[in-house]
C-alpha cells in the first residue's frame, strides 16, 4: 500500500526539499509512522503531546478531511493522495487579552 | 517593500467591506509577472459554533481560511509556478496591526509557515448602516535577520 503524501513549506526541510514523498501504510496513523521513519522530526510536528493531530495542522485524504472520516484510523488506499496542510489563521486580539 | 495594483488594493479592500463585520481572509498568489487574487471563506464561526471552549472567538475577531480551499490554492500555487506573495485578513473596527495572535498562527513549530509570503491587514471600521470606511492597510513581512514579523511597505502602483 503505497501514497503520495504532499508536505507542506514549512517541513520540506525535513524531506530533502522534495513536496511529495510516497509512503506505505494501510491507515493514516501507519502512514505517519512510516513517515516519521523516512524523515525524522517529521511526526512531533505533526502530533501534539497526547498524540493528537495538532488542532492547527489539517490532514485531508484526496478531498476530505480526515477529522470528518474516521481521524488517524483513516483507511488508505493504493493511489490516493495525502496532504497535510498547516491551517492559516489570525485574529485581533492578543494573547494577553485571551486569558490564556 | 510589497508591490500592489491599486486594483489589486480596491479588490481586497472592497472584500473586508462585504465581509464586515467579519473578518475577511484571501491569498494572493504571483507568477512572476502577474498577481491572481483567491478570496476566501472564513470558517471561524463555523468553528466556534461547533466548538465554543476551543475556538472562544468567532469571525468578528478572528479568522480561519476554509482548510479546503487553502489546500485548492497550495495546489494551484505548485502546479502553476504561482507562490503565495501574501495573505491578507481584515480587522474589523479595529486599526491595524500584526497581533501576538497572527504571529503566533504565522509560525509554527517555531518558524514561520511562509517565510517568503507577506501579510497584510486591512482595518475597515464602521456600525450596522452606515458604509464601511478603510483605515490604513499594512504588511509584514518575516525578517530573517531579526526572526519575527516586522511592518514593510506597501507600494502602489496603476499596473
Amino acid at each position: 500500500m503505497s501514497v503520495i503524501v504532499r508536505i507542506p513549506t514549512p517541513l520540506r526541510k525535513l524531506t530533502q526539499n522534495k513536496p511529495e514523498v510516497e509512503v506505505s501504510g494501510k491507515n493514516i496513523e501507519l502512514l505517519i509512522d512510516n513517515l516519521e521513519t523516512n524523515y525524522p522530526g517529521i511526526k512531533e510536528r505533526i502530533y501534539d503531546e497526547a498524540n493528537n493531530i495538532r488542532r492547527f495542522v489539517n490532514i485531508y485524504l484526496n478531498d476530505e478531511d480526515i477529522r470528518f472520516l474516521e481521524g488517524k484510523s483513516t483507511a488508505v488506499n493504493d493511489g490516493d493522495e495525502v496532504s497535510i496542510i498547516p491551517a492559516i489563521a489570525g485574529g485581533i486580539l492578543n494573547s494577553s487579552q485571551l486569558g490564556k | 517593500m510589497l508591490k500592489l495594483s491599486t486594483e489589486m488594493l480596491k479588490q481586497i479592500s472592497d472584500h473586508a467591506k462585504s465581509d464586515f463585520p467579519d473578518e475577511c481572509c484571501g491569498i494572493i498568489l504571483n507568477d512572476g509577472e502577474q498577481d491572481f487574487l483567491r478570496q476566501c471563506t472564513n470558517i471561524q464561526n463555523q468553528l466556534h459554533l461547533e466548538d465554543p471552549s476551543v475556538y472562544p472567538r468567532d469571525a468578528r475577531t478572528a479568522y480561519q481560511i476554509d482548510p479546503k480551499e487553502l489546500l485548492g490554492i497550495c495546489k494551484e500555487s505548485e502546479a502553476k509556478s504561482r507562490p503565495i506573495k501574501a495573505f491578507y485578513h481584515s480587522h474589523p473596527n479595529h486599526h491595524a496591526y500584526f497581533s501576538e495572535k497572527d504571529k503566533a498562527d504565522a509560525t509554527m513549530w517555531d518558524e514561520p509557515l511562509y517565510p517568503d509570503a507577506s501579510y497584510i491587514v486591512i482595518p475597515v471600521y464602521g456600525g450596522n448602516s452606515e458604509e464601511q470606511i478603510l483605515g490604513n492597510i499594512r504588511v509584514y513581512t518575516w525578517d530573517l535577520n531579526i526572526g519575527d514579523y516586522l511592518e514593510s511597505e506597501i507600494e502602489s502602483s496603476d499596473g
